[in-house]
């Protein structure tokens, strides 16, 4: 009925949208045929009014959101507008129904959770039944298209405060790792509805498109467990040679999508009684079955929104939980090809995994080196493996690797002459590899410290012999270790930062900066409240001063942290 | 005072110890290395401790960007080699927490262990010091450990001559306090106290080279006492010890490639009462040393060499000048057997003695026979004290005729009187040393390879129906000479991975050296080369006729 070039556009525009955006835009389209409205409605909105108090809200994990959130209250200060900046961790509860202006800045973690600091926020208003009637809000999402569910969280937060009676006064934005334009956007249109006062009917939500991202290729030259025989733990250095140019910084990750274990797609196959040279079409490509399952779709561990689809498919009663594919055709076996196909189709993308970048631009040329823990753990007692960690540990020198460089500028060497603590046990070595080389090769004049800690002395000191030599050189100041293993008594990186107190206090008033990388629990809760009795003890302040003394490092960008 | 103008680089080290104290306890302090210093790893020795790695694992690690793997060997200072069974237990949980868990017998009847790692150090010496045991002295350019013939059935006044090691130990020990300080963290001396450390014998620069004093009780040569730079030959006249007859610059180490280089046997030059005496002349002949030793090539300074540049003559008028008398001539003793005593035996007193062929001195579980857990059973009886031989072996002894049966039980129960007895007559007289993986000197393998050379030896030695002539075999991983290879009827000294020199000739006694046979064999050559010698001695051997003499004079001795 319409014309190719409308056909095409309108194509797009719901091949990209959601349910609800389909809902609305029948709603909207429903009204353009009644001749209501010209969908930018105004019914009866009250004139511009101008609004000087906002909350300013914020739900990060890698910090992104905070600095976003942090850069928009203080343009909007500039213009005047009162901001109340808080992390939704630190947010009282009890307000929200008060508040009148709110915007919410939130990232969402792999599979579609909510950041840990968000995770109060978001329980409460999707348990409570609190009545938001005088609420205007706006969300700005932060996610990764890479992800399954993409921006979940956001969305999530925006469509529950409308359902609480809230109303949107500017559009759900989604960003994708790129985030910095689309953010700004936004914020533009939130200083715009302030200006103006604003508009209590539904503004079209803006879908960020998904672009794709830049993917690069390289191939492995080394890869080496780095842990001696008789550990019990296995840490790859990888080394991948980049073909072109890869541009990235000390503190950057890169994202790598893993492929399944070639015999466990053997074994679906064969259990689907399926031919895996056939091929299929799966988000707008063709691929053999097997290449599909080999390097495209999750296969293991299915979230249950995916195991629900395949129980509709094979229409059977299958309890909620997350399972394999193998499992699921084995227990629940597809009648024929065309349902398995089906299954195919539900099935979500491998996730990429990001792993800190350890090696340095300026130092290792055109390589890129990542340090990998091969994730081990147990299902109903049988050993397994991270699927990524399994997957790169088991690259040999001479195969190809497509990853991304996945930024992360909170986390970045401060300026040459700055002092800099790092705290980065276990694989949390790895930036910190790359900071040392970067400020060795450029010749930083700011003192490098660095704490690490693993099980044994003996075959868990990571990048020892190059942490020797710069030791010897002189670029790394100090280093203090902690084995957990080695004696009776455990000691960690904690340990030793109380230890030498006294010392680190002069580093950190003197204007040092402190990274922390590693495991975020118990590691990173561990080492942050290390450093508030450091500051107490050294600083002579109390717990509070303390308190906000770190506060005032993390606002200054003098406590980073690259947590998992 | 010899070539005092170029010194070696270790007499500096000494020299600026601070009494053997260098920068051990920085060393110890430094978190990035599982090594201590350069200098400390001199230094080290003296307080009974050798840096090692393992040699294995080097280039692994290097790709793992891991440092080699350091640990230390720690040996006890144990004169006589004796251990009552409340220190066995001690020891063996110490090898336990802190070692590789094999509990090492050595050729100068001590304990070693390997494996200890730079921070484990203090806490196993500390655990030794509660048990009474230390470690000073037991290596370094000191007097080591001082060996006795073991075996209390040897003479009923064993225990009085016995007591002379403990004495001899006990007087030449250094007088630092440093061991105290760095590994016991005793305070260090006040300065008014500091003459306490003031150290006569030793002075500033210590000997020039270890020095290693042997108690023989003939007629047994279980000691080797003329491989030492002093031997004491026990001269026991109408069952009351009169003294003792004293053999000077003795020693099998050599080096590869250099001709100044040589194994020798001690010369007895007189005869010297037992008492204070005696103990005046050992500390007499040490001070020689000191004085004459040569400090400027560690390879030319043991007594031997000082010996043989000032001519035996010499040496004794030097000797009986500081003495200020004359030694007497030597006595007559004799000297018919160089061994010890495996199973059951009495002494004297009626006490019982089971000797435990031990190969290779490793007291270790594997799955033959779970020997440390067998002497740790036995210790807890508290029935047995605990001997150690110049073979490697050890003794339970000293148990009471009712405790007899429990012990027999208990040896039984883990496969050890069969294992004692049904080990061949070469292979519980044989020797090895370390060698690799952990000895840093180690050219080619010992204690790790021998055993398997000698399954294969009893094959040839069964084809010519010698499998009860007790043969001695003795090999080494480098031409140092830790396990006497050079006293040996057949001798084993590693030159490369795999390779030996092959020397023929010395006596079973221990009072005639082997010489050369042939160089550089693999193991086909070696097996190949004993075939056709043990033929030949098979078949043309006089009646009782050792192999080391009848190869000495038909093989190298016109050589």
């Amino acid at each position: 009925m319409l014309a190719e070039p409308k056909l095409k556009t309108f194509q797009e525009l719901i091949t990209n949208a959601s349910r609800e955006e389909l809902i609305w835009m029948n709603g909207f389209l429903a009204g353009l045929v009644l001749g209501e409205s010209n969908g930018h409605s105004s019914s009866g909105i009250p004139a511009a009014v101008k609004v000087n108090r906002i909350s300013l809200v914020f739900g990060t994990e890698t910090g992104n959101s905070k600095k976003l959130a942090t850069d928009f209250a203080a343009k909007a200060k500039k213009t005047g507008v009162n901001v109340k900046l808080t992390s939704l961790d630190q947010y009282r509860l009890s307000d929200l129904a008060r508040e009148e202006y709110f915007f919410i800045v939130v990232s969402t973690q792999g599979d579609g959770e909510p950041p840990g600091t968000a995770k109060k926020f978001y329980d409460h208003i999707f348990r409570e039944k609190v009545q938001l009637n005088k609420l205007k809000y706006g969300v700005l999402a932060l996610g990764d298209t890479a992800y399954p569910l993409f921006c979940k969280t956001g969305e999530d937060l925006d469509r529950q405060l409308q359902i609480l009676g809230g109303t949107r006064v500017v559009p759900l934005q989604k960003c994708d790792t790129d985030y910095a334009g689309d953010a700004g956007a936004w914020f533009d249109q939130v200083m715009n509805v302030l200006s103006q006062g604003s508009s209590n009917d539904v503004v079209l939500p803006v879908i960020k498109k998904s672009k794709h991202k830049k993917n690069h290729s390289g191939t492995i030259i080394t890869n080496m467990n780095l842990n001696d025989r008789g550990s019990g733990k296995q840490t790859h250095h990888i080394e991948i040679e980049v073909e072109g140019e890869a541009e990235y910084q000390p503190g950057d990750s890169i994202g790598i999508v893993p492929n399944n274990r070639k015999e466990i797609v053997s074994a679906i196959l064969a259990v689907a009684g399926v031919d895996g040279t056939g091929t299929v079409e799966y988000r707008d490509e063709r691929h053999t079955i097997s290449d599909l399952l080999t390097g495209k779709l999750n296969i293991v561990h299915l979230p249950e929104r995916v195991v629900k689809q395949y129980a509709a498919i094979v229409k059977q009663e299958i309890p909620d939980t997350r399972i394999d594919l193998l499992d699921l055709l084995r227990i629940y076996p597809v009648k024929d090809e065309i349902q398995f196909e089906k299954v195919l189709e539900v099935l979500e993308p491998i996730p990429p995994r990001l792993y800190s970048i350890s090696s340095s631009p300026e130092a290792h040329g055109n390589e890129i080196h990542i340090t990998v823990a091969k994730d081990r753990f147990n299902i109903n007692k049988e050993e397994k493996f991270g699927l990524c960690s399994d997957f790169l540990s088991g690259l040999e020198p001479g195969t190809s690797v497509e990853f991304y460089v996945h930024r992360n500028l909170n986390f970045k060497l401060p300026a040459p002459d700055k002092d800099i603590i790092m705290v980065g046990p276990g694989t949390g070595i790895a930036p910190f590899r790359s900071f040392i080389a970067e400020r060795d090769a450029t010749g930083a004049t700011g003192r490098n410290w660095l704490f690490f800690g693993d099980r044994k002395f003996t075959s868990d000191f990571l990048y020892q012999t190059e942490i020797q030599n710069w030791t010897q050189t002189g670029v790394l100041s100090k280093v203090s270790l902690a084995f957990s293993r080695d004696h009776e008594w455990k000691t960690y990186v904690q340990h030793r930062i109380l230890e030498f107190s006294k010392d680190l206090w002069s580093w950190i008033s003197g204007g040092g900066y402190i990274y922390v990388c590693g495991a975020r629990e118990p590691m990173s809760r561990d080492v942050e409240l290390a450093i508030l009795q450091v500051i107490s003890r050294q600083g002579g302040k109390s717990d509070q001063e303390a308190l906000a003394c770190l506060e005032q490092l993390k606002e200054e960008g003098r406590y980073l942290t690259d947590v998992y | 005072m010899a070539e005092k103008n170029n010194l070696s680089p270790v007499e500096r080290i000494k020299k600026e110890s601070r009494g053997l104290r260098g920068t051990l306890k920085e060393s110890l302090k430094d978190e990035l290395t599982g090594a201590i210093r350069e200098d400390d790893q001199a230094l080290i020795k003296f307080h009974g401790m050798y840096q090692q790695d393992d040699r294995d694992r080097r280039e692994e690690r290097a790709s793992k960007k891991l440092e080699w793997l350091y640990s230390f060997m720690i040996r006890l200072r144990l004169p006589g080699g004796f251990m009552t069974p409340e220190q066995w237990i001690g020891l063996h949980h110490i090898a336990g927490e802190h070692t590789t868990g094999v509990i090492k017998i050595t050729t100068r009847q001590t304990i070693q262990m390997h494996g200890i790692l730079k921070s484990h150090i203090k806490p196993t010496l500390k655990s030794f010091n509660t048990l009474h045991l230390d470690s000073i002295a037991a290596c370094g350019d000191v007097n080591r450990n001082v060996i006795c013939s073991a075996h209390p059935k040897q003479s009923p006044i064993h225990a009085e001559i016995f007591d002379y090691a403990a004495r001899i130990s006990a007087m030449a020990l250094p007088k630092t306090r440093a061991y105290y300080e760095i590994w016991l963290d005793e305070q260090p001396l006040q300065a008014e106290e500091k003459q306490k450390e003031e150290d006569p014998l030793y002075q500033e620069l210590y000997l020039p080279r270890k020095f290693k004093v042997a108690i023989a009780i003939p007629p047994n040569n279980d000691v080797d006492v003329f491989a030492n730079d002093l031997g004491l030959i026990a001269i026991v006249e109408n069952g009351r010890l009169a003294g003792f007859n004293i053999a000077v610059g003795g020693g099998l180490g050599t080096t590869h490639g250099n001709s100044q280089t040589y194994p020798r046997l001690a010369t007895e030059i007189g005869f010297c009462e037992e008492g204070d005496v005696l103990l005046k002349l050992i500390y007499t002949i040490i001070g020689i040393q000191r004085d004459f030793g040569n400090r400027s090539d560690r390879k030319l300074a043991r007594l031997k060499y000082t010996l043989d540049k000032m001519g035996v003559e010499n040496f004794k008028t030097e000797l009986e000048k500081r003495l200020g008398f004359n030694l007497r001539v030597p006595r007559a003793y004799r000297f018919t057997e160089r061994r010890d005593y495996y199973g059951w035996q009495q002494n004297h007193e009626g006490k019982w003695y089971y000797t435990l062929f031990i190969e290779n001195g490793r007291v270790r579980d594997d799955e033959g026979t779970s020997l440390k857990t067998a002497l740790f059973e036995v210790a807890q009886t508290g029935t047995a004290n605990f001997r150690f031989t110049t073979n490697q072996n050890l003794i339970l002894s000293d148990i009471n005729a009712k405790d007899k049966a429990i012990i027999d039980t208990i040896l039984d129960k883990y496969g050890i009187i069969d294992n004692t007895r049904n080990a061949g007559a070469v292979r519980r007289n044989a020797l090895a040393c370390v060698a690799l993986n952990t000895c840093p000197l180690a050219l080619a393998e010992a204690q790790r390879y021998l055993p398997s050379l000698i399954t294969k030896m009893e094959g040839i030695l069964e084809k010519y129906g010698l499998q009860e002539d007790e043969i001695s075999v003795r090999m080494t991983g480098c031409p140092n000479g830790c396990a006497r290879p050079f006293a040996a009827e057949i001798g084993f000294v590693g030159t490369a991975y795999g390779f030996y020199n092959l020397y023929l000739g010395g006596d079973r006694l221990g009072t005639r050296l082997n010489k050369i046979y042939k160089e550089n064999l693999d193991e086909v050559a070696i097996l190949k080369e004993l075939d056709e010698l043990l033929a030949v001695y098979s078949r043309e051997r006089k009646e009782n006729e050792s192999f080391g003499d009848f190869a000495n004079h038909i093989w190298v001795n016109e050589k």
